[in-house]
């Protein structure tokens, strides 16, 4: 399990990457992106863009290659022995797939929040505070501002500030999901992967993190995939409908959702397969 | 016509749960009997006396040159035996922890050595080394340390530790504390290694993923989420390490000095209390001296009790941490650093700590077999044995006896324990858990204290003196810990949906057990049987003063003879000869690497079925 891993580049080299710039005007590009599992091609000829401080929601059936491509975002996808990918992701201005990018720098500016939710087995304090002292902060005063910082960002210090001395894994499923949003939001991320982060929730949990993507889209960009088609067509600027790994189409999602350009968006959208 | 019987379903649960109750009699009475046999020390010595009193020296009484009350302190060995246990764990925990994290993180599965040459066969050799697989032989590495006797261990601490020691003590001796933590640190290293290992294997993999997306690294990752989250299981590990370390007789018997008294210095000779019994129990004069060794091994006993229950104090899950308290405050300018050095230090330390473990294995497995097989005779190993030209066949007939003899009682006993909790307890209830700390607190007991205890209940008791049913008797109790607890595994991983599709034909409960779950579980009932025989193989201390340590066997199972770990222990101890104690090492190892080999191979096949 956790030896096929070879995501440790960063730790042999020389000159690294790691000045992310994210002034312009799409966060994320994706250019002309082939992706390999050994002989297997998981993702074709993806180009997409993903605008700043907007929610790109991306949809389609399961094995569309979705999941795949928001793993590619922050390179989780190293983890999978026999991975390969082709082509250009550019993130903050550099080529993320760039050997000298520091995976640590990368990974801090884009934050990620999995299916399921998974805080660590410490206290809810030490959750929040585990990125910024991973990154060398040690101050208790600078520690204890982020945890306020972000819990409010994550719109839930009223619920937790006198439960940060317990463990975090004694809360309830929707409230650790949004621990590990307030967690990811600690290192201060310029974009915010969500890998169907509601899947495993009931629907007022649900409810209270979409309402939160709503807010946090004043701060970062955030990438959704999603099984739920109401979800993206309620919260997301953008969608992008995907199939057999490819991009079949993106727009904003008004368009998409009521005057599809392709016929198997429509017939996606309709609930005629998937 | 289809009549179901209910009689039948009822007086099985019964027999199985007797079979489970064993673990818990046998606990009692391993107590009982022990302390009951010491009553005459602590009545004429005096309990305080006897633990706090800090001269042992038998002798004098057994001359009347002394009272009792003066000359059977045991103190000093007492200090010494949690001494030695402490230096133990000290040395043995760490490079044990950190080679179980090589082993789960960075061990590679092969090797990539690139040779651009010419040469065909240094190209043949290459290709060969590349195909290895590296952690499956890591992983054997670390079960055969487990599966070496302790005999074994000892001897090479006094061939090899000791002369090293010695070079670089300016006083030039080996022998004594520093010589015991080194032999025990080697010891518990299986043990700590392997649940250690288990302990992480165990942690969710999406804590592991979490910490990379945070933008971790590895090593950060490792050290600072996965390796806490698996901190009660290492706990664990570490409170097993240290009972196995107090309870250990064999290894440190040579190499300690074997002197009671309170130790000044890494070179001072000690003695603890495991081996103070195997050095006096051969000659102690029954009046007071043998039960002043017996209450030895009942302290000893008592100690390691308490250690191994106090793992029921590690917590579980975690709890939070006390005195973080957020104050709001102004917003400042956060500034985010470098990551830390000291994850990246760390995997160093756990890399080089596995080689090191690897080349300690290599240097004793190699030692002996290089110096025993060279003594190894077709007289030797197969001769007419004399008193005066010891040869391995009563030492093989010996053994051969107690196995069968073991594991026909210990098998069907420990299947049936097996069954009854897995079958029939309801999981986690109050019955499961009081029989679980029975049969753990079994397995803890030292092999001396099972030996003192088969002396006294199975020899004096029950009349069988020195046998080879005393020894087998024995070993029954020291083997049945092991067969429950791998029969419970193979149980466990029947599929539910078997035992359903029986109960769905109308099959009873113990139809199905007997003809469904048993017959499915069958490799893993092998395992335990072969891990049983390579136990049984290497005791020494629970067997030499139940079967006894004559070099002769008369062939009944009532005669007494010496197994081959008593051998190597009466060949090394008498100074018979040197050749043919390596060539008895020799062979034991031989052994145990075989019986490894067996359970690989079975768990392998398993491993495919299930695919």
């Amino acid at each position: 399990m956790f030896h096929k891993q070879k995501a440790e580049n960063t730790e042999n080299q020389t000159s690294t990457l790691d000045i992310f710039d994210f002034s312009g005007e799409n966060a994320i590009t994706i250019k002309d992106v082939d992706l390999f599992y050994g002989e297997f091609q998981a993702l074709k000829k993806i180009n997409m863009q993903m605008p700043k401080y907007k929610i790109t929601a991306m949809i389609g059936p399961s094995g569309c290659g979705k999941s795949t491509l928001i793993k590619t975002l922050n390179r989780m996808n190293d983890l999978v022995e026999g991975c390969r990918v082709v082509g250009e992701i550019r993130i903050g201005g550099l080529d993320i797939y760039d050997k000298r990018v520091d995976l640590s720098a990368l990974r801090k500016n884009v934050g990620m929040v999995f299916q399921k939710p998974n805080p660590f087995p410490m206290s809810v304090y030490d959750n929040i505070t585990y990125g910024p002292r991973t990154f060398g902060i040690k101050k208790k005063s600078t520690l204890d501002e982020i945890v306020e910082r972000s819990l409010k960002q994550a719109a839930m210090w009223d619920e937790l500030k006198d439960r940060l001395n317990k463990s975090a894994l004694g809360l309830s499923g929707g409230q650790q999901q949004r621990l590990c949003i307030a967690r990811a939001l600690a290192v201060g991320p310029q974009i915010l992967l969500m890998d169907e982060p509601t899947s495993a929730l009931d629907p007022i949990s649900t409810g209270k993190i979409e309402d939160l993507c709503e807010e946090l889209k004043n701060d970062v960009t955030i990438v959704m995939v999603t099984h739920n088609m109401q979800q993206a067509a309620r919260i997301s600027d953008k969608t992008a409908f995907f199939l057999l790994g490819e991009m079949i189409e993106m727009g904003d999602t008004e368009q998409v959702f009521s005057a599809p350009k392709h016929p198997e968006t429509e017939r996606y959208i309709t609930g005629r397969f998937g | 016509m289809f009549k179901a019987s209910k009689y039948k379903d009822t007086s099985a649960k019964i027999l199985f749960f007797v079979c489970a109750g064993l673990s818990v009699v046998a606990v009692f009475g391993i107590i009982g009997f022990i302390l009951y046999a010491s009553v005459p020390a602590f009545r004429q010595i005096g309990v305080f006396n006897f633990l706090f009193g800090t001269v042992w020296a038998p002798d004098l009484y057994n001359n009347g040159l002394a009272s009792a009350d003066r000359v059977f302190g045991i103190l000093p060995m007492i200090v010494n035996s949690l001494l030695v246990t402490l230096g133990a764990i000290a040395i043995g925990g760490t490079i044990g922890v950190f080679t179980a994290i090589f082993l789960v993180f960075w061990c590679p599965d092969k090797l990539r050595i690139r040779y651009a040459g010419q040469n065909k066969f240094l190209q043949k050799v290459v290709s060969c080394i590349n195909k290895i697989n590296l952690r499956t032989i890591f992983d054997q590495i670390i079960k055969l340390l487990a599966g070496i006797p302790s005999l074994v261990y000892g001897f090479f601490a006094i061939e090899i530790i000791v002369p090293m020691l010695a070079a670089i003590n300016p006083e030039g001796v080996g022998q004594g504390l520093l010589a015991c933590f080194l032999i025990l640190a080697i010891m518990i290293l299986p043990t700590i290694t392997s649940l250690t290992k288990n302990a992480l294997e165990a942690v969710p993999e999406q804590y592991y993923e979490g910490a990379l997306a945070m933008g971790n690294t590895k090593a950060q990752a490792v050290f600072r989420v996965v390796f806490p989250a698996a901190r009660s299981g290492i706990i664990s590990a570490l409170i097993l390490g240290i009972g196995r370390a107090v309870g250990e007789a064999m290894a440190v018997i040579w190499v300690c000095g074997n002197r009671a008294v309170f130790p000044d210095g890494l070179f001072s000779y000690i003695r603890t209390l495991t081996t103070n019994i195997v050095m006096e129990m051969g000659y102690a004069p029954l009046d007071l001296h043998r039960p002043a060794l017996i209450a030895t091994g009942f302290v000893l006993l008592i100690i390691v009790l308490i250690i191994n229950l106090s793992m029921n104090l590690v917590p579980k899950e975690f709890k939070g941490k006390r005195g973080n308290k957020v104050l709001s405050g102004e917003k400042t300018e956060i500034i985010y650093r470098k990551k830390g050095l000291v994850p990246e230090i760390l995997k160093y330390v756990s890399m080089t700590l596995a080689t090191l473990v690897a080349v300690i294995l290599a240097l004793i497995v190699g030692f002996i077999l290089v110096r025993g097989i060279g003594g190894l005779s077709w007289h030797f190993l197969f001769g007419r044995s004399t008193n005066a030209d010891p040869t391995l066949v009563p030492a093989f007939a010996v053994t051969g006896y107690v196995i069968l003899f073991t594991l026909i009682i210990a098998l069907p006993l420990g299947i049936g324990a097996a069954i009854y909790l897995v079958e029939y307890a309801k999981p986690g209830s109050k019955v499961v858990k009081v029989l679980r700390t029975f049969i753990d607190t079994l397995s803890g007991v030292p092999s001396i204290v099972f030996g003192l205890f088969g002396m006294i209940f199975f020899g004096d008791i029950l009349g069988l003196g020195y046998s080879v049913l005393t020894g087998s008797f024995t070993m029954v109790l020291v083997v049945l810990p092991t067969i429950i607890r791998s029969t419970e595994e193979a149980l466990i991983a029947v599929p539910v949906s078997l035992r359903e599709a029986s109960y769905g034909l109308g099959a009873s409960k113990v139809r199905t057990i007997f003809k469904v779950v048993l017959p499915s579980a069958f490799p893993g009932i092998a395992t335990a049987a072969v891990l049983s025989i390579g136990r049984i193989i290497g005791e020494s201390a629970a067997l030499i003063f139940t079967v006894g340590s004559i070099l002769t066997f008369g062939g009944s199972p009532l005669d007494q003879g010496s197994t081959l770990a008593v051998l190597l222990y009466t060949l090394s101890v008498e100074g018979l000869e040197k050749d043919l104690s390596y060539a008895t090492a020799a062979v034991l190892l031989i052994l145990a690497f075989l019986l490894n080999m067996i359970v690989y191979f079975i768990e392998r096949r398993v491993k495919k079925r299930n695919k």
